[in-house]
């Protein structure tokens, strides 16, 4: 390659110290371009820093015997999508599932333009997603199809999953039982505080994207998705991602306690916001404790006589 | 002053990178590994089931972090609090040393998540040698670094890839991790001799080898880590291990991940490789389609990801 080296010599004496980050700048202005290399070379923010055409790029990239330094530069251009397009199928598959790959693939395409990827962790990279396909919606009624409340949802529960899968965990811990709920004194449950299990996300949604996404996970094809207000408790048992359905007194009585308020404070919260509950709150509440102490979502419970209950799992003495 | 073998670090044997499909079995069946290798990002961060098992393995089995985000070559300054978590799972699987990539990963505060190639100067090299000191400085442990695959030469290089290598190790005071896989596909991307690229090394460094599968596409390769390791790759590994004297050896498979004892079995083929020398008549015989474990291999319309991301995703009921 004679006329490669020669142009190679002609700039090679001086050195510029800002040489590798404008080269640096300029590759990666190209292979992220979402036109391809020849508009990546093409563009403004590349010519900033290399002012070449994309007839002169063998002036940087050399080509090879069997390959034009175009062909070259695809590789890693086509790479970055493709790589991340794939990561993106498996943090959302059930979005994936619902929209089909193509629209998927222009979801994600969008999204990493938008916000492409700024941490040394491939964890993080669906983490505003949700967000992005919220901003990206167009705005006032009738200016998206239904679907993308629904596409939404799916977005920030997959999202969720995610994020609760990674989370310091309960595994390990001591389980609540019945016979630790049972030893609780009746006029002592009004000051108790009951210890909620972490990581807990308690969310609400305007469709039932468990059963979709728990459809798609297991390989069954999803019944399609019906409207219907839905609130999940989101959380980790055995190092896998649970989620519990609950109403909407029970859920505001989750988030009343995960606040840290006393039982007879939490279920005032949970009144107040929910007036209403169409149930029997004194016949019940056993019963939803003892399923949610079943379930793993209640882990401990104390009491102003009992500072130091034996439900609480015993701190390790401080070493230092 | 010599320099002993493998900058004086243990030969761990023949190892298999971790990977999440193959959690379970490893745990129930205490596979006879000789070590594993992680994905540091992987793992960093997690406070879930991937720091539970690797915790667990890391009890069982000696580990080696790889890195895929220290992106050594960027001109973006280095990230210190990448760096001391890097260390402290260090510290916490007590792994052997520590690799990662002679490549930048990104810019501007941006990350390709690839191994993205630098151009071999006089600048980059002094540049990748400072970093290099600060990093062994905080991990105050060996930097092991490996030649990535490329698909792109720079018209501004100045030296050879093996020369920048030869340089970079010496002056900096770090270790190679000479991924033969990645000297055949470079070489058949850049029509160089990977013989000579791996003679012109300084093979004391040598920590540690890589071996991996790639997708040959006849005019280049894409380095796509979903395959068994071809006889080529093979040949380098051996005349590698006879230049070095021997080192940790560990191969990885990233894409269309077949069983555990399949992915095992390929790497204790290294243990053959190195005591018998195929003649050319086998050599030929054996190398395409590999029909014996049924991975076909993608054809050129497939969309082929050079180093697949390796990432862990939700376990949801
Ligand atoms: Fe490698």
């Amino acid at each position: 390659m004679p006329e490669l080296s020669a142009a190679g010599e002609s700039v090679e004496p001086q050195e510029n110290p800002r040489e590798l980050a404008i080269i640096q700048q300029w590759f990666q202005t190209v292979i992220m371009h979402p036109d391809g290399v020849t508009a990546g070379v093409d563009s403004a923010e590349a010519r900033q820093q290399i002012d070449i055409s994309p007839d002169e790029l063998e002036q940087v990239v050399t080509r090879s015997a069997a390959r034009s330094s175009l062909q070259r530069m695809e590789v890693y251009a086509n790479a970055y999508y493709a790589r991340l397009l794939e990561c993106m199928g498996n943090e959302f598959p059930a979005l994936q599932h619902a929209v089909g790959e193509e629209a998927f693939g222009g979801f994600a395409f969008g999204f990493l333009q938008q916000y492409p990827s700024s941490s040394y962790t491939l964890a993080e990279l669906g983490s505003r997603f949700p967000r992005y396909l919220k901003e990206s919606r167009p705005p006032g009624e009738g200016g998206s199809p239904w679907w993308m409340d629904f596409v939404i949802d799916l977005a920030t529960y997959e999202r969720a999953c995610s994020e609760v899968f990674d989370a310091p965990g309960p595994e390990g811990e001591p389980w609540l039982t019945a016979d630790n709920l049972a030893a609780v004194p009746p006029e002592q449950w009004s000051s108790a505080r009951l210890r909620l299990v972490q990581p807990l996300r308690l969310m609400t949604f305007d469709y039932p994207v468990h059963d979709y996404v728990t459809a798609v996970r297991q390989g069954r094809e999803p019944a399609a998705p019906v409207q219907a207000v839905t609130r999940l408790a989101v959380s980790r048992r055995d190092y896998i991602v649970r989620r519990n359905v609950v109403t909407e007194i029970q859920f505001e009585l989750l988030r009343a306690l995960q606040q840290g308020l006393r039982l007879g404070e939490a279920l005032e919260a949970a009144v107040t916001a929910v007036p209403d509950p169409q149930v029997d709150l004194a016949a019940e509440l056993g019963n939803w404790f003892r399923d949610w102490a079943a379930a793993g979502l209640i882990r401990g419970i104390s009491t102003d006589s009992d500072p130091e209950p034996p439900t609480e799992p015993a701190a390790a003495p401080k070493q230092d | 002053m010599t320099i002993p073998e493998r900058l004086g670090l243990p030969h761990a044997g023949y190892g298999v990178g971790l990977r999440n499909v193959h959690f379970a079995h490893i745990l129930n069946h205490n596979p006879a590994v000789d070590w594993f290798e992680i994905i540091s990002e992987n793992y960093m961060d997690s406070h879930g089931p991937p720091r539970y098992v690797l915790d667990q393995i890391a009890e069982r089995y000696p580990v080696v972090m790889h890195g895929v985000s220290l992106s050594i070559g960027s001109s973006d300054p280095l990230d210190m609090d990448y760096l001391r978590k890097l260390r402290s799972l260090a510290d916490s699987v007590g792994s052997l040393w520590v690799s990662d990539h002679v490549c930048w990963t990104g810019i501007a505060g941006l990350n390709a998540h690839d191994l993205l190639p630098v151009p071999f100067t006089e600048a980059t090299l002094r540049h990748v040698i400072e970093r290099i000191r600060i990093v062994q400085d905080v991990l105050e442990r060996p930097l092991v670094l490996e030649n990535p695959s490329t698909y792109v030469t720079f018209a501004r290089s100045t030296m050879t890839e093996a020369e920048f290598l030869t340089r970079m190790a010496t002056e900096a005071d770090c270790g190679l991790l000479l991924d033969v896989n990645n000297v055949y596909v470079s070489s058949v991307n850049h029509d160089l001799d990977p013989q000579e690229f791996i003679r012109n090394l300084p093979h004391e460094r040598v920590v540690q080898f890589h071996l991996a599968g790639h997708t040959s596409y006849g005019t280049h390769c894409i380095d796509t880590h979903d395959s068994e390791v071809i006889d080529p790759v093979w040949d380098l590994y051996r005349l590698a291990h006879e230049l070095t004297g021997g080192a940790s050896t560990l191969l990885e498979w990233d894409a269309k991940i077949p069983p555990f004892p399949v992915v095992h079995q390929e790497v204790l083929k290294a243990v053959d490789r190195i005591n018998h020398r195929l003649t050319p008549a086998e050599t030929m015989d054996e190398t395409p389609p590999r029909p014996e474990n049924g991975f076909a291999r993608p054809d050129e319309g497939t969309a082929t990801v050079p180093q697949p991301a390796t990432m862990i995703s939700a376990e949801v009921e």
